[in-house]
Formats: C-alpha cells, structure tokens, sequence
C-alpha cells in the first residue's frame, strides 16, 4: 500500500435518524479503507449491509456521521465532478439524446469550464465512440436497451474527467449474458490495458462475487447490521483478464474464499437461517 | 366459438384503441397486439370502426326520433344537421365557436401564468407548501359552479363572469400537478447532476423543470377539460355570447335542432382542442409512455 | 453550490406543525373581515362574522338542511342510476374487446360535452324541476363510472385469469372471484370521482334551473343560491351555501377513501 492514497476512509460511520417505520439504525459502523491511484477497488456484501451508503459517502451524497474521508488528503465535504458516478439506473435525463447526456457535465457542469463547444462536441464524439455506440447519438433513453443506456451513463461518467470512479451495481438491471459481455467491455473501456498510473481509480459495488472477483485488483468484504470491513482480498489474477479466467482453478479459490465469508450473512438477509438450519433430510412424498 | 374467445378469457393483450383501451396494460410490458387482419393498416381500421360505431349511432338517434314523434323534444338528426349548415352560413357558429374558445384561451393563459410559477415554488419548498396548501385545500372543494352568483354580483353578466370560472376551476389542476411533477423528479438525475458540479440553478433550469413537464402537461390537459365544461356553464347562465349561451338561447325559443347542433359542436370543438393537446403532449415529452388522462 | 436543501421527494414523512396549517387561512379571514370594516356599515358586501350569523339563521331555520337534504337526496339518488348503468355497462364493455372498440368512439365523443350542456335538452323533455336535474346528475356520474369500470375490467391482469384457468375454474367463477376484485379499486376510484362531479352537477343544475324557473320548484342548495343572488340579494348567504357545497364535497370524498381503504385492504 502506498503512502499516499488516492482515497482515504478512516473509521466512517453513517446512522440514520428514525423513521415511521424503524427506529435510528447504523447503516456503516467503523469503516477504513485505503485505495491507492489506478486501483480497481470492489465492494460486494450481502444485501442491505451498506456498500451503497460508503459510495454515497464518497461520493459526497451523504455526510458521514463520524469518521473522515480524504481523497488526496483533501477532505470530501460534498458532491463534485472529481469523483464521478455511475448509477444503478443511470439516472440519464430522458429528455435529452444520447448526445445532449453525455455531454450533459460538459456543458453545464464544471468538467466543460474553459472548453470551447466545439471542443466539447469532439469529447462527446470520443467517448461515443470508445463506448461503441456510433449510431446511435440522435436517439432517447427509452428507444435504447438496458446495455446501451450503460453505455451512455459510462460514457457520460467518463467524458466528465474524473479522477475516480464510483460506480453502484452497474450492471444490476442487466440479464447475466449482457452483463458477462459487459464485463469485459467496462476493463477496456476502463484501461485495463494501461500503465497503472494512467487508470483512473474505481470503487465497483456489487453483490456478484464472481464480477467482484473477475473486475477487481482488490476485493473488500462487508459485513452487514452494521457495514463494516470483513476482509480485504488482493486479486491476483493477471491483466488483462481474460474470458478463460473465469474456468481457472485461482478463480475458484477466490470466489470461494469470498462466498463462504459472506455465506452466513447472505441467508440472514433473506431472513432464514443458517445453512446449518436448512433441513438436509429428503422429504417422502 | 372463436369470437366468444377473442375477449378478456382467451388471454390476449390489450391493444391500442380510443381512450378505453389506449392505456398500454402494464402486464404487456407495452407490446401492442398484432393485428388480426393482415392488409388494413391499424389507423384505417381504427377510422372504419369509428365510422361505423357513428353510423350506427345516428340511425338509432333516427329511430328514437321517429319512435318519439316529438321534433321539439328530439329532432331527427337531418334536422340538427341542416341547423348547422344554416348556422355555418350565416356566421353564427364560427361567431360563438371563436367566443368560447377566446375565453377559454384567456383564461388557461391566466390560470398558467399564476399556478405554474406557485406550484414550482411549493414544490420546491417544503415549508411554503405547508403554508399555502391548507388554503388550497379549502377552496378546491368548492366547485367554480357554487362561485357564479357571486361572480355574477361582482362581474355582472359578460365576458369576466366566465373567463373568471375558468380561472378559477383551472387553477387547481394546474397548481396541484405542478407541484406533484416538481415533486415527483427522479431523485437520482438530481444527484447525477450534482456528481457532475452542476450548479443550484443549473438544477433548476436543467434538470427540475424538463423532469417535471410530463406531469405538468397532464395538469394542463386536465384544465382545459375542466375550464370546458365550466366555460358552457358559465355562458348558460351569465353571459350574452358565446356557445352555452347559444343552447340556452335558442331552447327558449324552442329551436331544437339548433340547440342540438351546438351541443354537438361543443363536443366537436372540446375534442380537437384536446386533441391538439394530446398532440403537444406528445411532441414535447415523448419519452413519458403511457401518460394521462 | 449544494442543491442539498431541494425539497423533492426525498421520502422522509412531513408533520406540519398545526399553526402552519392555520396560519394562512386565518390571515386570510382577517384580512376579509378588516376589509369589509373599511365599507359602510350597511353595505351588502358579504364577510366573515356576518357569514357566521347568516349560517346559523339559515340552520336556525331549517331552510338550509332541508335545501341540503333535498340536493342530497337528489345526488344519491342519480349516482345510484349512474351505478347502475355505468357498471353494468362496463362490465359488458371490459370483458368484451368488439362492444368496447364499438362504444368508445361515441363515449369519447360524448366526454367534451359538459353536464350543463344537456341541460337544455333535459329542460326540453323533463321541464324545470326534479327530474331535469336528476339527468344531468346521472349523465355527469355515468362517464367516470364508466371509464373506470371499463378500465378495470380490461386491466385485469390475464395471468391472473389465466392462472385460475389452470385450475379448472369455471368462466362465471373466474368472474366473481378474480374479474370483480380485481377491478374493484377501478370501480371505487370512478364512484369517488364520479361523486365528486355528481355533486358539482347538481349544484350547477339546481342554479341553472332556478335561474330558467324565476326560482320555482327545483329546490336544493343551487336554487337556494340563486335566489339569494336574484331576488334578497344576500351575498352573505350565498357564501355560506357556497361553505356548504366545499365541505359536502370534501365529506364526500374522504368517506370514499374511508370506504377504499376498507374494501381494499390488500391495497397499500
């Protein structure tokens, strides 16, 4: 780990007020994490431990209740087109096309400040393209599928510039063959294939051990009731990751270790027991 | 056996159709029905049917009309007919037609002009909705008809009197839908926008009030049904002009067809104002599916 | 700059505080009723106190329950024809595709035409008084019953039917025990809508009948109206039917929700 960090959580904790329906829970207890620059960082988690709230944490969406968050020793304070996000609905606007949404940052943000607009149409048309949807930049998010409007939310998130990556579930809502297509897509669009200091820095949520395990160089484990850091697993798997990985003994280990893990919390927040309770006995019909 | 089964139990969709059947059902995802004959294109279906059903309609009015015998309560339809041509020529029926619509026009302008910019603010702000929403409260119950005679009072019978109802009964629609879109954004696309350094006003002028137009644009359609009606009611009772008054005028002179004939024209005319609506509606949101009312 | 105070939808609960709930309605009475003490002390101009006396003379009097009682019988009386009708047809309409593509075209025609604009027709063929003003009652309830009823039948989901089918139901069964309920939170969202212009129409057809009739038998709060406004000229009074009017209307509406939610309870 290096000594200076891109990002820095020290003991974050975020609770919430009550509410009619429950009383005052704490979402994110304790949570420290470093993320060194170029890092591809994942979150996964079983359901409802948090990983969402330590994104929107980061990304400045929601206050830490305690505890700090440093991205390049600065403090965060609030949301900012440095630390740029992907949605798990991607949030684009409908009203606008594929075009007006890419460059929505660009043009009344602060990413675009300084930019003539013909600078900006070209960095619309560059992102376009690195995202392969030529073609496609006259038409609204409801004429396009689940995979292409991914598309345009990447490549809105990255024609902003930012220097790191939050992305939330963003291959949730896809059916799992586009999202195995997919995967492989996000690391080259990403920069899998650069120089480390040259990739952006990424904080991936998801609750898929095996996207965790393939996307990431590090895989951090949350426990849930509260969120907090179970284990921190370096992926050692070589660059550029490749399709056959995936079959490979050292993938296997990984998704197990990783699996067992978050096993015993995943059947709690379904609301069952553990597999120790789940009768092994056959039933006679 | 076959027709028996092309209805609710044999599973099939529901497809695009007039008002009754044009919401999409949410069950089918949006998927239109195929169309069961091949060669006809679906509009030139949907015309033959509505021909038909008019058709149909009108020789029943016919046979009513025969069977009642009475051409002052109930004349036959050539008769209505011909006391429209007879009003088309002499005027009459572009003279009120245009009456009407100028105050409906007038008073939609008035009623935007106040309910859109309140809405977004209490929209907006938490704490000036709960200021100003009990009031509105109270008042929206008390229907623009209970305001007439005191309208009458102070506006004496005129052109106010109905442009003033129709202010009124528009307003409510308006102001409620407004603050229900502004309301109603995606919370996400705010957020989206604020990962992006998107300013307060930019929010605003950018994100809210694009997001909340769809909503917005039902409001109005309610209105305009609302300002309608109440423009026919209006002009029943206190006004010297236009089509509710030209009912009421010509039933004391007992001219039937002509008192049917502005009925139907006030049927016609609300129609292709709506239509038009409808229209616009499409044009400026056309991501927003399955709207409205 | 931080768009955090934007007060949309952020799904935490409101509780207004009950001074805030009152604060503008009462600063508006008081600026009424100052206003009216800035005018001559004979003045008809109508105000709050004087608002307040008038409707406890009218009620004193049994002018105004018996005037209320009287539209109330009548919007009770149209609604449940409307029911009738309105139901009966759209259930005939919901479940049958050929009835209703025939149908609609003449229904959406009819929709621009406002109750009040049959009023002349009913006038012709009923003349002024009960009757008139139960047609348009029952035309004005007809069109939201029949809407919803048609639109709740049709919407059924047909899993639904086809799930019941599956299990060897009957075609009348499936009717009672999935089409019916199903479509019931269509139906009771019509009836509450069509209560709702029901009662409008009425009060809108009593002052138009009145006004034709020199005040005559019609009856009912709207008459009563117009004949504070043609012949005593007690705008006082006026507001206070006009008082009634919102709160009958207002009544109505919440028992209907109550009645939604009691039919419903699955409904969230």
């Amino acid at each position: 780990m290096t000594d200076n960090p891109k990002l820095r959580l020290r003991g974050v904790s975020k609770r919430f007020e009550a509410t009619r329906a429950n009383g005052p829970t704490t979402a994110v207890a304790d949570f420290s994490l470093n993320v060194a620059n170029g890092e591809f960082v994942c979150i996964v988690g079983p359901s409802g431990c948090g990983k969402s709230t330590v994104l929107n944490m980061i990304a400045g969406l929601d206050a830490a209740s305690a505890g700090s968050i440093e991205m390049d020793g600065r403090t965060i304070t609030g949301p900012g087109a440095d630390r740029g996000v992907m949605f798990q609905d991607y949030a684009l606007m409908p009203w606008q096309t594929v075009e007006q949404n890419i460059g929505f940052g660009l043009e009344y943000g602060t990413p675009g400040e300084g930019m003539t607009p013909a600078q900006r149409a070209q960095r619309v048309r560059d992102y376009i393209e690195l995202v392969g949807l030529n073609g496609s930049e006259r038409k609204y998010p409801h004429q396009l599928s689940g995979g292409m409007r991914q598309r345009v939310a990447l490549a809105r998130l990255l024609a902003n510039g930012p220097e790191v990556l939050l992305l939330d579930e963003p291959l949730g809502a896809l059916d799992a063959q586009t999202r195995l297509i997919l995967q492989v897509e996000l690391l080259r669009i990403w920069g899998e294939t650069l120089e480390r200091s040259h990739r952006k820095t990424a904080i991936f949520i998801t609750h898929d051990i095996e996207e965790a395990v393939f996307l990431g160089d590090r895989v951090i484990v949350m426990s849930s009731h509260p969120g907090r850091v179970k284990a921190d697993i370096l992926i050692d798997l070589p660059r550029p990751r490749q399709e056959s990985l995936r079959m490979s003994a050292r993938f296997g280990e990984l998704t197990d270790r990783i699996w067992t893990l978050i096993r015993d919390e995943a059947y709690r927040a379904i609301g069952g027991g553990s597999p120790a309770n789940t009768p092994t006995q056959e039933i006679r019909v | 056996m076959a027709d028996a089964r092309a209805n609710l139990f044999s599973g099939r969709l529901p497809s695009e159709g007039g008002a009754l059947s044009a919401t999409k059902s949410p069950a089918d995802g949006g998927v239109v029905a195929p169309a069961r004959h091949r060669g006809a294109p679906a509009w030139l279906r949907r015309t033959g049917v509505v021909l038909r059903s008019y058709a149909l309609f009108i020789a029943a009015w016919w046979l009513l009309a025969a069977w009642n015998g009475n051409p002052i309560q109930l004349p036959d339809p050539a008769s209505v007919f011909n006391a429209l041509v007879d009003l088309a020529r002499d005027g009459e029926l572009l003279e009120h037609t245009v009456v009407s619509s100028t105050r409906v026009v007038i008073a939609l302008s008035i009623a935007v002009s106040l309910a859109l910019p309140l809405g977004f603010a209490m929209g907006l702000s938490r704490r000036l909705e709960s200021f100003v929403d009990p009031l509105v409260e109270l008042l929206r119950p008390i229907s623009g008809i209970a305001w007439i005679p005191l309208a009458l009072f102070i506006f004496g019978v005129g052109n106010m009197l109905p442009i003033f109802i129709m202010v009124y009964v528009a307003f409510f629609p308006l102001l409620l839908n407004t603050v229900s879109g502004v309301r109603s954004v995606d919370r996400r696309l705010i957020d989206a926008s604020r990962t992006m350094g998107v300013s307060r006003r930019a929010v605003l002028e950018r994100v809210v009030i694009p997001a909340s137009l769809p909503t917005v644009m039902v409001g109005f359609r309610l209105a305009f049904a609302s300002a309608w009606a109440a423009v026919v009611a209006a002009e029943l009772i206190g006004a010297p002009s236009g089509l509710g008054f030209a009912i009421e005028w010509y039933r004391q002179l007992l001219m039937s067809p002509k008192v049917f004939g502005f009925i139907a024209l006030i049927g016609l005319v609300g129609f292709l104002f709506d239509s038009m609506l409808r229209a616009l509606q499409r044009k400026l949101t056309p991501w927003h599916t399955g709207a409205s009312a | 700059m931080s768009t955090a105070g934007l007060a949309l939808g952020n799904g935490r609960p409101v509780t207004t505080a009950l001074w805030q709930v009152l604060a503008l309605p009462l600063l508006a009475l008081l600026v009424w009723q100052v206003w009216a003490l800035t005018l001559e002390s004979d003045t008809r101009a109508p105000y709050p106190i004087k608002v307040l006396t008038t409707f406890l003379a009218l009620t004193a009097s049994g002018d105004l329950p018996s005037a209320l009682l009287q539209s109330l019988g009548r919007v009770i009386a149209g609604f449940c024809f409307a029911l009738l009708l309105g139901c009966g047809l759209g259930i005939l309409m919901g479940a049958n595709r050929k009835l209703r593509d025939s149908l609609d075209p003449i229904i959406e025609g009819f929709r621009p035409i406002a109750p009040m604009a049959i009023l002349p027709i009913a006038i012709l063929w009923f003349g002024t008084g009960t009757p008139a003003a139960l047609s348009i009652v029952t035309y004005a309830a007809f069109f939201p019953l029949l809407v919803n009823t048609v639109h709740g039948i049709s919407h059924v989901d047909p899993k639904l039917v086809r799930a019941a089918t599956t299990m060897g139901l009957p075609r009348w069964r499936i009717m009672l025990r999935v089409l019916l309920p199903a479509s019931l939170p269509s139906v009771v969202l019509g009836a509450r809508l069509a209560m709702g212009v029901a009662w409008t129409a009425i009060i809108a057809a009593e002052l138009a009948v009145g006004a034709k009739s020199g005040g005559g038998t019609s009856g009912g709060i709207g008459q009563m109206m117009f004949v504070f406004y043609a012949y005593s000229v007690d705008l006082n009074a006026i507001v206070v039917c006009m008082i009634v009017v919102g709160v009958v209307a207002m009544l109505g509406d919440r028992i209907f929700r109550a009645v939604e939610r009691r039919l419903m309870p699955w409904r969230p």
